[in-house]
């Protein structure tokens, strides 16, 4: 079986009450999977309990085989999963050099070909790579994020809203973007609020409401569905 | 009263408790800004190097110059344990439990150096040291150096926080915890090593007021209000201002005794510290809001 990150029945949330209610996803190596759902439905949540970072309760994460449950984030890491969160994703107070460098905190060797292949992704930030983190536009901002989980050549990418609050230019650019890193062998895992689009590019899609699975498929089936149209794709 | 005597009375004195001070706030600042909370025992683990700096003194016979860096390495050593002792199992507790705890630890500290050296003060050498003159500025050596191993030490810290691959992460773990740990960052090296490097700069500035005054059991305990002052008055998580920090509040203890009687000069650090939280409560720098 050649599945990247498998997600069995997860079930846990931040306090006592459980927020995922049993989600199951999977995502091939070389695929683009992107979640959507509703505000409030437990995308991120679902993002972050692959990191350990609220309680899980039941069920398994499997990584390229390995089970991952309960590890500490840098084990998980290691592994090869980067993860991109929704909010506070760059170190502001760091350079955009500074950020990518702890992108690739636990390589070793020549990395001037990670920070090459970052900067020929991303041009505007070669240009502005002294400047502090906190102080580029948002755009800039989410980019120097996705770089810096980049600069570890992950099997996994894990984003978080990569678009939210840019431009549609900025949009299509960060989708081209994810498309390339694809076709490098590598498994994108992304939540997304503009579902339309982000179904139309993705190869396979999951719909989360209320902490649980709703519908699953690729992004054309998702797309021609009567009930996840009704949800909230609008007309 | 002259301009030199002033300098030669209240702005020399002053630098050097200043720069006493500074090495106390950087520990502080890195304290408050990495592990997020405030650390009550940091007065007595300065207490800690200052006597366990007498101890290679008494023992080794040798000067205090030499005894500095071997009471650096104990007291980081100590400060490793008492973190993996006390403060590791608190960590996901509310951080008021560790800050009360760290008060407890204080207390310790405090009664293990009461039980070993005694409650009598102590002194590094005997016999009066002559100031040198430098175009009337008076100076003793021991002054001079107290301000240059302040510098160098923090010059030191700077440069490994700015280049080094673990300074980084040290960095951004005070920057973003969480998206550090993200990045791979071991939470638990982080943590030793500002430990580390907090014994150390505390043990430096135990030393040096020792040096500069006498030793005794409360010797650091009393420090605390100045370095959490200076700390704050320079923004905290910034290194340069608790620098400068300390330098303020030290000049400015100083100063105060040509105004006011000097049983007010504790005092002045605590209207310095309430005048910035009203004022200014992210410190000269722009630090963390606490
Ligand atoms: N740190 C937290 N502590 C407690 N509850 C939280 C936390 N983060 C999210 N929640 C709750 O968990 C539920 C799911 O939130 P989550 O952020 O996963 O939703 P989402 O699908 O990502 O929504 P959005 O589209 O707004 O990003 C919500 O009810 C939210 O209030
Ligand atoms: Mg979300």
């Amino acid at each position: 079986m050649s599945d990247i990150l498998v997600m069995r029945d997860l079930v846990g949330g931040y306090g006592d009450a459980n927020v995922l209610q049993g989600v199951s996803m999977r995502a091939a190596k070389a695929e683009i999977v992107v979640i959507v759902g509703p505000n409030g439905a437990g995308k991120s949540t679902a993002m972050k309990a692959i990191f350990g970072l609220l309680k899980v309760r039941g069920g398994s994460i499997t990584v390229d085989g390995t089970e991952i449950t309960g590890w500490e984030p840098n084990r998980i890491v290691e592994a090869g999963v980067c993860y991109v969160p929704q909010v506070s994703n760059v170190f502001r107070e760091m350079t955009v050099h500074e950020n990518l460098e702890m992108g690739a905190f636990l390589r070793t060797g020549d990395l001037s070909a990670a920070y090459d292949r970052v900067y020929t992704l991303f041009p505007d930030l070669k240009e502005r790579r002294k400047a502090l983190a906190g102080n580029l536009s948002g755009g800039q901002r989410q980019m120097v994020a996705m770089g810096r989980a980049l600069m570890l050549e992950p099997k996994l990418l894990l984003l978080d809203e990569p678009t939210a609050g840019l431009s549609p230019r900025y949009m299509e650019q960060i989708f081209q973007i994810c498309r390339d890193v694809r076709d490098t062998g590598v498994t994108i895992v992304l939540v997304e609020q503009h579902a339309k689009q982000a179904l139309a590019f993705a190869d396979r899609g999951y719909v989360l409401a209320a902490g649980a699975n709703r519908h699953e498929g690729t992004g054309a089936d998702l797309l021609a569905d009567r009930d996840v149209a009704d949800m909230f794709l609008g007309g | 009263m002259g301009a030199l005597e002033i300098i030669n009375f209240y702005l020399v004195p002053g630098i050097v408790i200043g720069s006493i001070y500074a090495l106390g706030a950087v520990g502080i600042t890195l304290v408050f800004s990495i592990l997020r909370y405030a650390h009550l025992a940091h007065g007595d683990l300065a207490t800690l190097g200052a006597f366990l700096a007498l101890g290679a003194v008494t023992l080794g016979g040798v000067s205090p110059y030499v005894a500095l860096p071997v009471a650096m390495v104990l007291t980081a050593a100590a400060a490793v344990m008492i973190d993996k002792a006390f403060y590791a199992y608190l960590r996901e507790r509310p951080k008021i439990v560790t800050v009360m705890a760290s008060l407890g630890v204080a207390l310790m500290v405090r009664a293990i150096v009461q039980v070993v050296w005694g409650v009598d003060s102590e002194t590094y050498t005997r016999g009066i040291v002559r100031p040198d003159v430098w175009f009337g500025i008076r100076l003793r050596d021991r002054e001079l150096i107290t301000i240059f191993a302040m510098i160098g030490l923090v010059l030191a810290l700077h440069v490994f926080l700015q280049q080094s691959k673990w300074g980084k992460a040290m960095r951004a773990m005070s920057d973003n915890p969480d998206l550090a740990l993200l990045s791979g960052v071991d939470n638990k090296k982080v943590v030793m090593l500002t430990w580390i490097i907090v014994g150390g700069l505390c043990a430096a500035a135990g030393v040096f007021l020792g040096l500069n005054y006498e030793l005794k059991a409360m010797m650091g305990w009393t420090m605390l209000l100045p370095m959490f002052a200076a700390a704050i008055l320079g923004g905290v998580g910034r290194v340069e201002g608790a620098v400068l920090g300390g330098l303020i509040v030290g000049i400015a203890e100083e100063m105060s005794t040509l105004f006011l009687p000097t049983e007010y000069k504790a005092a002045t650090a605590f209207a310095i510290l309430l005048l910035m939280l009203l004022v200014r409560p992210t410190g000269l720098l722009k630090g963390k809001v606490l």
